[in-house]
C-alpha cells in the first residue's frame, strides 16, 4: 500500500477562487461523526443548550440545532445523528447525509472518537468529499491518553488539509479553540477546503468526465450538489442519488460508467470503499502510536458477567426491578405532597379568590372542579414520570441499555424481532411517543412497523395515574404485585401479538442484527439532568396544554346543556350512556367509566382527571374546617421537607412499594370512596386492564403517522388493541365471576 | 475457512470473505440500503471488513454474539455471523 500522503492532492484550484465577503454574519456549522462519539455533549458544552445525550448509539435521531452569538457572528450548530458512513443505510444516516448535501453548511465539525481512530476516519474521508471545510474535533482525548495512545494531530492536518483540535467534550476542554478554528475555516472557505483522495487514474478520469458532463448537460443538478461527490456517488451506483437527481444511466453518463465497470469487473463500489478504508487505516498507522500490550479493559470485565449466558437475563430483570422500585420510592412522597397541595391549599385559595372577585358560580366551578381537579390529578404524577425517566436515562448513559438489547436478542427472535427492537420497547415504559421515534435506529422497515405495533402494549407513564388511583382504592394491601401484574401482562400480550403478527402480517426473513456496544461510562450528573428533563418535559407540557384544554372541555361537556342538574344528563354523560352497554360485559358498564374512557383517548392520564371532575362535587363535602392562609404556607413548606426526607429514607428501606398505597389512601381526596361505590375489586381490575390496552393515545397516533407517512399502521394498532382490550377485560371479569371472586 | 459464528469465545480470526445474503457475490451497484440487501456494506461501514482480525468476546451458542474489531465492540446476529467466513488464528 502506498503511504497516506502520496495519494492526496490539494483541492484548491486558484482559478476557481471566488472572493467572498470575509466577515460573514451567520455561520452554519454541521456537527457530524460516528454514533456515540460525543457530538451532542460537545454542542452542549459549546452552546449550553439542552440536547439529548446518551451512551447508546443512535440517541440523536433527528437533527437538532443550537443558535447563539459569538464575537458578532450568529453561529448555528446543527447536531446530526451519528453515522458510520455517508452511504444511507439507516434513517438517521439519511437525515445526516441529506442535510450535508442539500443545506451546504459553511463548515463541518467532524467529531472523532480518538479511542477508535481508524473507524472514525473512514467517515472523515467521506466528509472531505463534500466540498466543505472540515474541522476535526479529536474527542474523548482523555480516554485515548489514558490508554496510552499518542496521536500526531499536526500530521493529520498536513495530510488531509483539515484542522484538528483535541477535545474533551465532557470537561469542555478544547471547545473554544475548536469553535475559533471552525469559524476561521468557514470564513476562509475556498482556501480551506480539504484535500481530495485520489482513487486511481481511471477512476479520476471517469469522475472528471462525469463532472464535465453534468456541468454542461445538467447544470441545475450540478449546481444543486457538491459536484465531485455527486460524480463519485454515481460511479458507486448509489441508487438514492440517481433517483433524486432524476438522471439515468443512458447517454454519456452510462458510457462512462460502463467503461469503468468493464475495467474493474463491475464492482466499483467496493473498489472505492476499499480505497477509503485503506486511507483511513494507513493514516491511523502513520499518526498514532499505541502501547504494545493491551490491558483488559474494565468494559470487558463487566461484560463477562453482564452478558453471561446464565446471568444475563437475571441481571437484566434485577436492573429493571431496581428501576421500578427506586422510581416509586423516590417519587411517592412528592406525589403525595402535590396531591395534598392541589386538593388542599390551592383549591381553598382558588375558592377564596373566586369569592373575592365575585365570580359567577359557574366560573368558580370551572376553575376548581374543572381545571384544578383535572390538571391537579395529573400533576400528581410528575414526580413518578421524572423519577422513571431519570433511572432509564442512567441505564442509557452508563451503556447498560445496549447490553440489555444484546441479552434479549434470543428472546426477541420468538416474536420475529431482534435485540435492537428491544430498546424502543423498553423506552415505551416511559412514554410511547419517544419509543415510536426511537424505532428509527432499526434498519429494516419491517422491524420498524412490527416494533411500533407492539410498543403501545408497553405500559407508559401516563397509564400509571389510573393504576395508582384504582390500586389505592381497591388493592392497597397488594399494590406492588397488582402493579407488576399489569406491566407483565402488557409484555406477555406483546409476545403473543408478536408471534401472531409474525405468522400473518410480517412473514418473511428473520431480520439482521448488528449494533455497536459502547464502553461503560459513568454518566455525568449534568447530562443525566439534561436528559431526564428532555424526556420528562413533554409530560409537563402536556399537563399545561392538552390536559388543561381537555379539562376545560370536559368540564363544559359535563355542564352542558346549560343548567343540567345531574351530570348524567350532560353531553359527556349522554355519550357515556351510549357506550356503557358495550362495556357492560366487562363489569364497568356505568356512564362514569365510559365517559372517562372517551376523554382518555386524548391521553390516558386524562381518565383520572375526568373522574376527578365527575366526582368533584361529591368529594367537596369532605373538607370541613378552613385553615388560614398562613397555616397553608406552613403546611406546604413542612410537608415538602417531610416528603424529601421520606423519599431519601425510602431508597434505603426494603418495603418501598407498599408505601405507595398506604400513603395515598388516607391523604387522597374523596375520589377513592366514591370509586368503591361504583366498582368492585374485580371490575376495577378489568377496568385498569382495559385502560392498559385500549388504544394508543392521540399523540402516539400522530407519531406513528409521522414515522410511516401513512395511517395504515396506526389503524392496525387501533383495531387490534380495541379488540384485545375488550376480550382480555371480558375474560378477566367473566372468568373472575365464574370462579367467584369479587363479582 | 469457517463461519464467524462458529468461533469460540476468546478466539481470534481473520475475516476472509463476507457473503451477501442472497447471492454468492456482491451484486453490482448494491448500495447500502435498508432493503436487506447490501447489509455487508453496513458491516463494512462499522469496520468489519475483509482482512480485519476479529476477536470473539462472547459466543454462547445461541442468540447474538459479541466481537471486537479494532477498538469497537460489535454485537452481531447469528444469521449474519454465519455468512462471514474467517480463518482462525493462533
Ligand atoms: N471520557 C469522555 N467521554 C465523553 C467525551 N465526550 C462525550 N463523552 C461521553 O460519550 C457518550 C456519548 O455522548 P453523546 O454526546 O451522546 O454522543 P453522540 O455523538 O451525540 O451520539 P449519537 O447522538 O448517538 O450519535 C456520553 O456518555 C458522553 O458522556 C469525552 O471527551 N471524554
Ligand atoms: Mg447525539
Amino acid at each position: 500500500m502506498n503511504t497516506a500522503a502520496s495519494s492526496w492532492e490539494p483541492s484548491v484550484k486558484i482559478p476557481e477562487f471566488e472572493t467572498r465577503d470575509l466577515k460573514r454574519k451567520s455561520i452554519a456549522v454541521a456537527v457530524a461523526g460516528n454514533p456515540n462519539s460525543g457530538k451532542s455533549t460537545l454542542i452542549n458544552g459549546i452552546a449550553g443548550t439542552r440536547l439529548h445525550v446518551g451512551n447508546w448509539p443512535g440517541v440523536t435521531v433527528e437533527k437538532k440545532e443550537a443558535v447563539f452569538e459569538y464575537r458578532g457572528r450568529r453561529i448555528r450548530l446543527v447536531d446530526l445523528p451519528g453515522t458510520y458512513s455517508l452511504s444511507p443505510y439507516t434513517q438517521e444516516e439519511i437525515i445526516s447525509r441529506d442535510y450535508l448535501v442539500r443545506e451546504k453548511p459553511d463548515v463541518i465539525v467532524n467529531v472523532v472518537d480518538a479511542t477508535n481512530l481508524e473507524r472514525n476516519l473512514y467517515l472523515t474521508v467521506q466528509l472531505m468529499e463534500l466540498g466543505i471545510p472540515v474541522v476535526m474535533a479529536l474527542n474523548i482525548f482523555d480516554e485515548a491518553e489514558k490508554k496510552g495512545y499518542r496521536i500526531d494531530t499536526k500530521a493529520i492536518e498536513d495530510m488531509l488539509g483539515i484542522a484538528v483540535v483535541p477535545t474533551v467534550a465532557t470537561r469542555k476542554i478544547g471547545l473554544d479553540d475548536l469553535l475559533k478554528r471552525a469559524i476561521s475555516f468557514a470564513e476562509e472557505s475556498p482556501l480551506r477546503l480539504p484535500k481530495h483522495l485520489i482513487y486511481g487514474a481511471d477512476a479520476e478520469a471517469a469522475s472528471r468526465q462525469i463532472e464535465d458532463h453534468l456541468r454542461k448537460d445538467h447544470p441545475s443538478v450540478a449546481a444543486a450538489y457538491p459536484l465531485r461527490w455527486l460524480a463519485l456517488k454515481m460511479m458507486e451506483g448509489d441508487s438514492r442519488v440517481m433517483e433524486e437527481t432524476g438522471l439515468d444511466e443512458g447517454g454519456l453518463l452510462g458510457e462512462t460508467l460502463n467503461h469503468l465497470r468493464a475495467a474493474h469487473e463491475e464492482d466499483i463500489e467496493s473498489l472505492m470503499a476499499d480505497a477509503r478504508y485503506a486511507q483511513a487505516s494507513g493514516l491511523t498507522r502513520e499518526v498514532m502510536i499505541r502501547p504494545a500490550i493491551r490491558k483488559m479493559e474494565i468494559t470487558e470485565k463487566i461484560d463477562r458477567i453482564v452478558l453471561n449466558r446464565f446471568l444475563g437475563i437475571p441481571i437484566f430483570l434485577a436492573a429493571m426491578w431496581l428501576v421500578f422500585k427506586f422510581t416509586f420510592d423516590v417519587s411517592t412522597p412528592f406525589a403525595d405532597w402535590i396531591d395534598a397541595m392541589t386538593t388542599g391549599p390551592f383549591r381553598r385559595w382558588a375558592v377564596a379568590a373566586m369569592g373575592f372577585i365575585h365570580a359567577p358560580a359557574w366560573t368558580a366551578s370551572l376553575v376548581t372542579d374543572g381545571i384544578i381537579a383535572g390538571v391537579g390529578f395529573v400533576l400528581v404524577f410528575v414526580p413518578v414520570i421524572f423519577a422513571m425517566m431519570f433511572f432509564i436515562t442512567f441505564l442509557e448513559g452508563s451503556g447498560y441499555m445496549a447490553r440489555a438489547a444484546f441479552v434479549m436478542d434470543r428472546a426477541m427472535h420468538a416474536i420475529g424481532l431482534h435485540g435492537k427492537s428491544f430498546i424502543p420497547m423498553l423506552l415505551g415504559f416511559g412514554c410511547n411517543v419517544p419509543a415510536v421515534y426511537a424505532t428509527r435506529v432499526l434498519e429494516n422497515p419491517r422491524d420498524k412497523a412490527l416494533t411500533s405495533l407492539l410498543i403501545p402494549l408497553m405500559s407508559c407513564g401516563a397509564r400509571l395515574p389510573v393504576y395508582v388511583v384504582f390500586i389505592g382504592a381497591f388493592f392497597a394491601a397488594h399494590a406492588g404485585t397488582v402493579l407488576w401484574s399489569l406491566y407483565v401482562m402488557g409484555i406477555a400480550l406483546a409476545v403473543l401479538m408478536g408471534i401472531m403478527f409474525k405468522r400473518t402480517l410480517f412473514k418473511g426473513e428473520s431480520p439482521m442484527f448488528i449494533m455497536e456496544l459502547p464502553p461503560y461510562r459513568m454518566p455525568s450528573f449534568r447530562s443525566l439532568m439534561i436528559h431526564t428533563w428532555e424526556k420528562g418535559k413533554h409530560f409537563l407540557i402536556k399537563a399545561g396544554t392538552y390536559i388543561l384544554a381537555v379539562s376545560v372541555l370536559v368540564w363544559f361537556l359535563l355542564n352542558l346543556p346549560w343548567g343540567v342538574q345531574n351530570k348524567k344528563d350532560s353531553y359527556l354523560g349522554k355519550a357515556g350512556q351510549v357506550i356503557a352497554p358495550v362495556l357492560e360485559p366487562l363489569g364497568f358498564g356505568n356512564w362514569e367509566a365510559a365517559s372517562s374512557l372517551v376523554s382518555g383517548l386524548i391521553a390516558k392520564e386524562i381518565v383520572v382527571g375526568t373522574m376527578g371532575e365527575i366526582y368533584a362535587h361529591k368529594a367537596k363535602e369532605d373538607k370541613k374546617e378552613q385553615p388560614s392562609p398562613t397555616d397553608d404556607f406552613r403546611e406546604i413548606g413542612t410537608s415538602f421537607l417531610a416528603a424529601s426526607k421520606k423519599s431519601v429514607s425510602n431508597i434505603f428501606s426494603t418495603f418501598g412499594i407498599s408505601s405507595l398505597s398506604a400513603q395515598q389512601d388516607d391523604e387522597s381526596a374523596g375520589l377513592k370512596p366514591v370509586l368503591r361505590k361504583t366498582f368492585t375489586p374485580l371490575s376495577a381490575y378489568a377496568f385498569i386492564v382495559f385502560v392498559l390496552l385500549y388504544m394508543p393515545c392521540v399523540i402516539v397516533a400522530i407519531a406513528m403517522r409521522q414515522e410511516f407517512g401513512t395511517w395504515k399502521w396506526f389503524g392496525i394498532a387501533f383495531t387490534y388493541q380495541m379488540a384485545l382490550a375488550w376480550s382480555v377485560a371480558f375474560v378477566i371479569y367473566q372468568g373472575g365471576k365464574l370462579i367467584g371472586i369479587g363479582g | 475457512m469457517m463461519p464467524l459464528g462458529l468461533l469460540g469465545t476468546g478466539e481470534k480470526a481473520e475475516v476472509m470473505e463476507i457473503r451477501e445474503r442472497n447471492r454468492g457475490v456482491k451484486p453490482a451497484a448494491a448500495c447500502c440500503g435498508p432493503d436487506g440487501n447490501g447489509w455487508s456494506c453496513r458491516m463494512e461501514n462499522m469496520g468489519l471488513r475483509t482482512g480485519k482480525v476479529v476477536e470473539m468476546l462472547n459466543n454462547e451458542g445461541a442468540g447474538a454474539m459479541l466481537i471486537k474489531v479494532d477498538e469497537s465492540r460489535i454485537a452481531i446476529g447469528r444469521g449474519m455471523a454465519m455468512k462471514i467466513m474467517v480463518r482462525r488464528q493462533g
